[in-house]
């Protein structure tokens, strides 16, 4: 479970706050897909999730840890350490670490690569900067769902790989989330993810939530749908400056 | 004679090695360019020293009190840099300079001969060696186990990447300070053992051992490498060998010993430039 109320944030130099009095409640296992503009809030709402900004007023709730999987592929690993080693410090973190050697996660975490079906498994002791780009956010993601949280926080996490390993992360990804019955918020700027996963919606503009899709209307969505939802509130910002 | 010029650098070797590790600790494991040994070691050799001709204490225990302290220093360096957001390398020259002064009244004097006090060491080279070797044994080979627990595997990624280590809820502040406290006890180690291998403790001992130290990791680097950790642990030792060797060779090459340390520096740029051109695995 998550909830925030009445959260604001702002930062020094910026006139406006960047959060303006964002109320979300999150059941357990509810997967909620957060859209809007470019600087509409959506990645410090996330940050304010995580713990790594503080609000600067309002009360924000969770139950359990929260894991984070973000767009820079470079951030979510450590590039020297070896795979296993790199899986290895999030199964410490679920468990928490001992004065025991981490070669005894070996099997496990060979298995738990496995899921993922591409054949990593074979790189468990190589350095994860052999790894693709792609590659490298899969395991990253697999460190999120392995490190215990309840709560996921996926900030565009698919937006750097090409259009194939995207579907297959966003596959991976959906099934971890259903398995594990996380409660996630997930950025998107893909609209056909947005209709497609998840069982709720909201969209952010200037800093507020202005649109909240519960899951039966959510299934009746389209693409056309979500795209005039935007227009209608981006073209208040984008009109005067004639850019659109 | 040369036997014994060779021994006696493999001696030198074996102590600048612990010096060596102290700059190791910090330096590629944390990520934090820490100077403290430069101040640590010629502490430690003045706690040893002082202990053991004013108050006349075991050389073991005598050794212990100045990896006490000099492990402190490291620990207030890295509260320097955590709390003020000091610059690593400002924190630590600042303290080694504040070193200096605490040294003088430590030992109330700017030197002490040691040769009516007992030592861990005799005058044998080679029985002192066996000894050193043992010591760095034991430093060695716990380090190695530590850095494959848990722990370790937590205390590499802080120095590796700081954004993930505090993602994963790893505490920079314990880690940094533990890191130290390990740097400094052995730079302090290094200083206690030097002044009983020569009965002697000069106040200006020590200056510019960062050097030494920081030129025989580069080299043990560039020779053996840094892609396992057992590579990563044997660099500073081999490296400060191989080094010791080479000071000595140009000594005898007629280089005077005040050119040393403008050798030295050259040796460190040498490397650097080297590693430029080809990174090392």
């Amino acid at each position: 479970m998550l909830e925030l109320k009445q959260i604001t944030k702002s930062f020094p130099g910026i006139f406006e706050p960047v959060l303006n009095g964002i109320s979300l409640r999150l059941a357990v296992g509810e997967f909620c897909v957060v859209i809007g503009a470019n600087g509409s809030g959506k990645s410090t709402l996330l940050k304010i999730i995580s713990g790594e900004y503080l609000a600067d007023s309002g009360e924000i709730t969770r139950q359990g840890a929260v894991c984070e999987v973000g767009q820079d592929v470079n951030k979510g690993t450590v590039s020297s350490l070896t795979l296993l080693e790199n899986v290895a410090l999030s199964q410490i973190r679920k468990e928490k670490p001992k004065f025991a050697f981490y070669n005894r996660f070996k099997q496990d975490i060979i298995k738990e690569i496995k899921k993922i079906g591409i054949g990593l498994e074979k790189l468990i002791n190589q350095p994860i900067s052999s790894l693709s780009g792609g590659q490298r956010q899969i395991i990253a993601t697999l460190m999120a769902f392995n490190s215990g949280g309840q709560i996921l926080a996926l900030d565009e996490h698919t937006s750097a790989l090409d259009p194939k390993m995207q579907i297959m992360l966003m596959e991976y990804s959906v099934k971890s989330i259903m398995e594990q019955n996380l409660t996630t918020l997930m950025i998107t700027h893909k609209m056909d993810d947005a209709i497609k996963y998840g069982n709720r919606l909201i969209m952010l503009n200037k800093g507020k939530i202005v649109v909240d899709i519960k899951e039966s209307e959510k299934s009746k969505l389209k693409t056309q749908d979500l795209l005039e939802m935007f227009h209608k509130y981006e073209d208040q910002v984008l009109l005067p400056g004639g850019t659109k | 004679m040369t036997i014994d010029l060779i021994l006696n650098g493999i001696l030198q070797g074996l102590i600048l090695a612990i010096v060596s590790y102290s700059i190791l600790i910090p330096f590629r494991f944390l990520d934090f360019a820490d100077l403290t040994s430069e101040g640590a070691y010629p502490l430690g050799g003045a706690i040893c020293a002082t202990c053991l001709s004013f108050a006349g204490l075991s050389p073991i225990f005598a050794v212990f009190l100045s990896m006490l302290a000099t492990g402190s220093v490291g620990i207030c360096t890295a509260l320097i840099h955590l709390k003020f957001k000091i610059n690593t390398m400002l924190a630590g020259i600042i303290l080694s300079a504040m070193a200096y002064s605490v040294n003088l009244r430590i030992m109330g004097k700017p030197n002490i001969a040691l040769f009516n006090c007992s030592a861990m060491f005799s005058l044998d080279i080679a029985t002192n060696i066996v000894k050193l070797v043992m010591i760095l044994a034991l430093i060695i080979f716990p380090l190695s186990l530590f850095l494959r627990t848990d722990f370790g595997l937590r205390f590499r990624a802080v120095g590796l990447n700081k954004d993930f280590a505090v993602k994963q809820k790893i505490s920079i502040e314990k880690n940094t300070i533990l890191g130290l406290f390990l740097a400094g006890a052995l730079a302090g180690l290094a200083g206690g053992l030097i002044v009983q291998i020569q009965s002697y403790m000069d106040i200006g001992m020590g200056v510019g051992i960062l050097i030494h130290g920081l030129a025989s990791l580069m080299i043990g680097e560039t020779i053996i490498g840094v892609k396992t950790i057992n590579r990563q642990l044997l660099a500073p030792l081999i490296g400060a060998i191989i080094y010791q060797q080479i000071q000595g060779l140009a000594l005898s090459f007629g280089l005077a010993p005040s050119d040393l340390k403008f050798f030295t520096g050259a040796i460190v740029l040498l490397v650097i430039a080297m590693r430029a051109k080809n990174p090392i695995a």
